[in-house]
């Protein structure tokens, strides 16, 4: 495989200025990152300590192998929402190695709300516990969780994706022979039962775990019986008594060193086998992927300079390079594995429909995973481009994406706008894992179009009634649309209402891949079958 | 991937980590790459670390390393974190033996006030025609035993009481 | 007489020492073993070994019916005690006599009166060899008191049925001579059932030297020279040397004839030992005579050429010795080091396990005497020395690179030894110059355990890579996981 020849100049303003505009909007990101894993006002910390708990990032060190890493998703979840007081949405989630095996971890941090559950919480965890079914991945649960945020039940409780899907997708792991373990370090009250009771493996901490329907206020409230913790739900009861509980820990380090061993003791599934290669770093430096996404969103620049800084070798087999050439095909391979990766350079043309429609079925025939990496307008519009059947190539392109049996991921890694990122497997469209990059923005059109569009619905109306507008009035009507729109689209926005998996550094992509692509691979991948395609 | 290693009395807790093309042993003190090739003796090596090369022999007890290096013989106590905590399984020991099942006592082999070491017979019962010796879960004194030799009792019964243990 | 079958009623080193040398004269051999007891090079080397029982495996060794009936019922005609246990035991030569069996060793008679430290030195003094000045309690019970201070101080009080320095007391100033006695006199009952003390002169950094004698019974008494044991740890000898670099040549012959005197004197039979105490300016006492084989006697032959064992066995038969006086030469310089299961960082605390790794030194001039072998079990039913490394080099320099060589690359894997302990004393400067005494070892105690250099790191490594469980669960990790490391996105 050739190597990508790099036209990059390190040291060209454009270069520099977009360095410059990078590095600050990642120490932004970082910060606020750093925030919502970390800080937490003191009485929080105190109340833990209290109630002598470790920290839900002191529990996973615990339980996951040392030097080996952990893909975290949607750690600035609800950054948004709630006033921000909920950092990542009061629980952690992502892929983890523990003994040597992949699996998905779903933490409850009750160093927020007690661990309580926000409308997002359960998506968070619903998203997980989704990724954990699409990959086969064994389920650790650490449950602490005060129960749902009763002032929000309506976003927490009644829908089809909410509460009750958590334990509906317990389920149906279970029913897939996905094991799953529950570490019992805080309450676990009314539906919250249900996930240790739901696990095939239950742990629970002496004097800190507990678990049961009705906490002893409810009880009280509802029969009148006075009963402590422990008694109810406590671990002696629960191993000893109801057989509800599994393993009684002494100490939090027990329960995780526990834990630890009922994975050694779980079947090596075999994975499923794609082509790879000897991993090889890039050749060209990942840091200058900082210099090469323009600071302004508009500015054009070649996918393939991306690319150079994200693949093995920096080595990559374009497919059609001559046809169809606002849409980079190719094979490449990262951290070894091969991958055929579809990536954006301009609007997608009947031609790029067509290139990618067949691409995508190149990769399905020889098992060769997806990896999208966005940066879309949209699919071209225009008289021209409508009798050249653009909406009937589009629709090529959605069949054979969205027929795809082999894992899709996507990166977006700038603009994600309109029917492309249906077509570039947007969130809809079951990518495996979806990041983005913190400049990137995702929404049915850019900011500016959205506005003018919005503002002249509102003038037009003005103008039949008669109304001639100065410019000033204009803008006066134009400004707010714009400055919701551009919040709206924001990366923070995406990532807060978890539409993604996270924002990444672009250095972190790579890695954040193979992690992604490794845990794929314990699902198997089907034999390739479509709907019909429109010809 | 944790070990205990302790080395004159000092305890030192450590990780093991290898990153695809040399083992890494992380300790409190820092990260030390590290490599064990073995030679042609007996328990004989080649340790690079360090940047030093070294002849080690060694050999490997149970609970134990020793290591002969640079005319010295070490020992280097080994221990598994998980097997150390392994040692809490079950949590604190109860302080009431209560009937498994409903049944008879046989015998009684001690009195309230008795000191007792965990594991000593305190009574016998018979149930379903086995007899089954009850043993102390744990050293302390007896404080109840309510039943007598010859007396019946039911499913979950207190048999014997231990007195609380002090802090 | 000829002896056809040799018992070696003792164990251990000394047991496949002796066994060797017999063999190699073309004996038959039986040696003892406990039921407990592990397997042993003299258990390989024996052509028969002999199950013994006792309440414990020490007292198996000492129980006198049992192993004369043992030498009996294999047809032994000859019993050799090697050293300790039986070594010195008038009833037990006495049991063999009555027997019928041979005892290679000396007579009874003479065991008695050099087992009794008050009988032998009167003895020894009454012949004009030197003794320290001392009291004897025995002599007069009432003035006692006052002849001890007549010896003058610092004085040394000792059990009169002592040894291995249990019950020895210094006493510097009168004003505590008398609860000193008081105190010795506890030790001496609760020690050996007997109270009765003697008193002599303290000599200041005194230096521990004894002569290798041989006589034949006949009259005929040699030495094989001198040996050096003044590296002692409350009062067990370490390292013992040969010749000693503290006399001058005129005081070496002084004190070897002095011995060969001594030994004539009681027309003694087989292979002794005599003591001596010896201050800074060369003057030398009397201290005790030893008659049996001594741990150290591989030093002796080192430097002349001599079987000790061999010279044992022909006095035993009637053969006689070898050589005169004349044909024993003193060539070069010997050490031998005492490897014990001991940690010397711990207060020299028995240390037991099983040898997992036994590598014994090789090379010129390189001997070693070993009880243990490799896959053996480390007991505290018996003392805690499993083997004894002998050198020998053309002068006293070499010798001591030799021994610090072999020392090191002694390796005993499985129980802690003194081995690092003992290259520490050969690499002591003061041990270097040769200007020791008996308090050496106590003197530098600190300097001679410090810890060196920190290995720590290297030694966690070495046991984490060869902790094959922790590797494994190191290497189930894929190897991208594991080369990521502990990355966080």
């Amino acid at each position: 495989m050739r190597r990508i020849e790099s036209q990059i100049d390190t040291n060209a303003p454009d270069y520099k200025a977009n360095f410059a505009a990078m590095s600050a909007r990642l120490k932004e990101f970082h910060t606020r990152q750093h925030a919502a894993r970390f800080e937490r006002p003191q009485r929080d910390n105190d109340r833990l300590a209290r109630q002598n708990k470790l920290g839900v990032r002191e529990r996973l060190k615990l339980l996951l192998d040392p030097g080996t890493p952990f893909l975290e998703f949607s750690t600035l979840a609800a950054c948004r929402e709630y006033d921000g007081a909920v950092p990542g949405a009061a629980v952690v989630t992502g892929i983890g190695i523990v003994q040597g095996r992949e699996v998905a971890i779903h933490a409850n941090d009750a160093s927020v709300k007690g661990g309580a559950w926000y409308p997002l919480t359960v998506k968070k965890i619903v998203r997980l516990l989704d990724v954990a079914l699409e990959n086969r991945l064994p389920v650790i649960h650490i449950c602490d969780s005060a129960g749902g945020f009763l002032p929000l039940q309506h976003g927490v409780f009644p829908d089809r994706y909410l509460g009750g899907r958590v334990f509906r997708n317990q389920v149906k792991l279970s029913q897939a022979n996905i094991p799953q373990i529950a570490v019992v370090g805080g309450h676990c009250t009314a539906g919250g039962a249900y996930v240790p009771t739901l696990s095939d493996y239950n742990i629970i901490i002496e004097g800190t775990g507990a678990i049961f329907l009705g906490g002893p206020p409810l009880v009280k409230a509802a029969t009148g019986e006075v009963v402590g913790v422990q008694e109810l739900g406590g671990a002696v009861m629960h191993t000893s008594v109801s057989g509800t509980g599994d393993y009684r820990a002494a100490t939090e380090q027990h329960a995780f060193s526990l834990a630890r061993e009922i994975v050694s003791q779980w079947k090596r599934m075999p994975k499923t086998i794609i082509e790879t290669a000897p991993c090889e770093e890039p050749y060209y430096d990942p840091k200058e992927l900082y210099g090469i996404i323009p600071k302004d969103r508009k500015t054009q620049f070649d996918m393939r300079e991306v690319l150079a800084r994200i693949v093995d070798g920096s080595r990559f087999h374009e497919y059609q390079p001559d046809y169809g050439t606002t849409l980079v095909c190719g094979f490449a391979h990262i951290w070894g594995y091969k991958v055929g990766i579809l990536a954006n350079n301009g609007v997608l043309f009947n031609d790029s429909s067509l290139k990618a429609a067949h691409f995508m079925q190149l990769c399905n025939q020889n098992r060769t995973p997806l990896v999208f990496f966005q940066n879309i307008t949209g699919y071209m519009v225009g008289r021209e481009y409508e009798e050249r059947g653009i909406a009937k190539d589009g629709a090529k392109m959605l069949m054979a994406q969205g027929g795809s049996v082999v894992p899709k991921f996507t990166v977006i890694a700038n603009a994600s706008y309109g029917a492309g990122n249906y077509g570039m497997c947007g969130r809809a469209w079951d990518a495996r894992t979806l990041f983005m990059w913190p400049q990137a923005e995702i929404g049915v059109m850019g900011a500016d179009q959205a506005a003018n569009t919005m503002a002249d619905v509102k003038i037009r109306q003005l103008q039949r009634e008669g109304k001639e507008l100065t410019d000033e009035e204009i803008a006066a009507i134009r400004e707010p649309v714009l400055e919701r729109y551009k919040r709206d689209v924001e990366a923070y926005t995406s990532t807060s209402e978890i539409w993604d998996d996270g924002i990444l550094d672009p250095v972190d992509t790579r890695n954040a891949l193979a992690m992604s692509i490794s845990a794929a691979l314990n699902a198997p991948i089907d034999d390739p079958h479509y709907g019909i395609f429109r010809l | 991937m944790r070990r205990i290693f302790q080395i004159g009395g000092e305890e030192t807790e450590c990780w093991l980590a290898h990153d695809g093309s040399r083992f890494v042993l992380n300790t409190p003190e820092g990260v030390l790459p590290c490599r064990l090739d073995p030679t042609t003796s007996p328990g004989g090596f080649v340790l690079r670390a360090r940047g030093l090369v070294r002849d080690v022999r060694l050999a490997a007890g149970p609970e134990s390393t020793f290591v002969h290096m640079d005319g010295r013989t070490y020992e280097v106590g080994r221990a598994d974190p998980a097997e150390r905590l392994a040692g809490s399984d079950g949590g604190a020991s109860d302080d009431r033996i209560v009937a498994p099942m409903p049944g008879v006592v046989v015998s009684v082999a001690v009195k309230p006030g008795d000191i007792v070491a965990a594991g000593q017979p305190l009574l016998v019962i018979e149930s379903m025609k086995l007899e089954t010796t009850l043993a102390a879960p744990r050293d302390g004194v007896v404080a109840e035993i309510p039943f007598a030799a010859g007396d019946s009792f039911g499913l979950k019964d207190v048999l014997a009481q231990l007195a609380p243990e002090e802090d | 007489m000829t002896i056809s079958k040799l018992l070696v009623a003792n164990r251990g080193e000394i047991a496949a020492r002796v066994l060797r040398t017999a063999k190699a004269r073309g004996l038959e051999t039986a040696v003892l073993r406990h039921a407990s007891e592990q397997e042993g090079p003299a258990h390989v080397i024996a052509d028969e070994v002999v199950t013994i029982d006792g309440p414990t495996p020490v007292a198996a060794y000492l129980d006198i019916p049992q192993i004369v009936e043992v030498a009996k019922r294999i047809g032994a005609d000859a019993v050799h005690p090697g050293y300790g246990f039986l070594s010195e035991n008038a009833g037990f030569v006495a049991a063999l006599e009555k027997a019928g069996v041979t005892f290679v060793g000396p007579t009874s008679d003479v065991i008695d009166l050099m087992g009794d430290k008050v009988r032998a030195r009167a003895f020894v003094e009454e012949r004009g060899f030197p003794v320290a000045p001392s009291a004897i309690e025995d002599d007069g019970p009432a003035t006692f008191i006052e002849r001890a201070r007549a010896v003058g101080y610092p004085l040394l009080i000792k059990p009169s049925a002592g040894g291995g320095g249990k019950g020895m007391r210094v006493v510097r100033a009168d004003a505590a001579l008398e609860a000193e006695i008081e105190a010795a006199r506890r030790e001496g009952k609760r020690y050996f059932g007997d109270g009765r003390l003697f008193v002599e002169r303290y000599i200041e950094r005194p230096r521990h030297i004894e002569v290798q004698v041989m006589g034949d019974g006949k009259g005929n008494v040699v030495h094989f020279w001198e040996r050096e044991c003044s590296i002692q740890r409350r009062f067990q000898k370490i390292i013992e040397e040969t010749p000693s670099p503290a006399l001058s040549p005129e005081q070496r012959l002084d004190i070897c004839e002095t011995a060969a005197g001594i030994a004539r004197a009681v027309n003694y039979r087989g292979a002794g030992t005599v003591e001596f105490i010896c201050a800074q300016d060369g003057t030398f006492y009397f201290l005790e005579m030893n008659t049996r084989l001594q741990v150290e006697h591989p030093v002796t032959e080192m430097v002349t050429g001599f079987d000790l064992v061999a010279e044992q066995l022909r006095i035993a038969t009637g053969e006689g010795l070898s050589a005169a006086q004349a044909d024993i030469p003193q060539t070069g310089h010997s050490i031998e080091l005492r490897i014990c299961a001991e940690d010397a960082t711990a207060d020299f605390r028995p240390s037991i396990g099983n040898i997992l790794l036994l590598d014994e030194p090789r090379g010129e001039g390189v001997r070693v005497d070993s009880g243990i072998l490799d896959g053996g079990k480390v007991t505290t039913d018996f003392d805690p020395m499993l083997s004894k490394l002998i050198v020998h080099g053309s002068d006293r320099a070499q010798a001591i690179a030799r021994a610090r060589h072999a020392v090191q690359n002694y390796v005993i894997l499985g129980v802690t030894t003194n081995t690092g302990y003992l290259d520490a004393i050969l690499a002591h400067p003061d041990f270097a110059s040769g200007d020791v005494s008996t308090g050496f070892l106590a003197e530098q105690a600190d300097a001679l355990t410090a810890p060196g250099e920190n290995v720590d790191d290297l030694l966690m490594a070495v046991a984490a890579l060869s902790d094959e469980r922790l590797v494994a669960e190191v290497m189930q990790i894929s190897d991208m996981h594991r080369k990521m490391g502990g990355w966080r996105n």
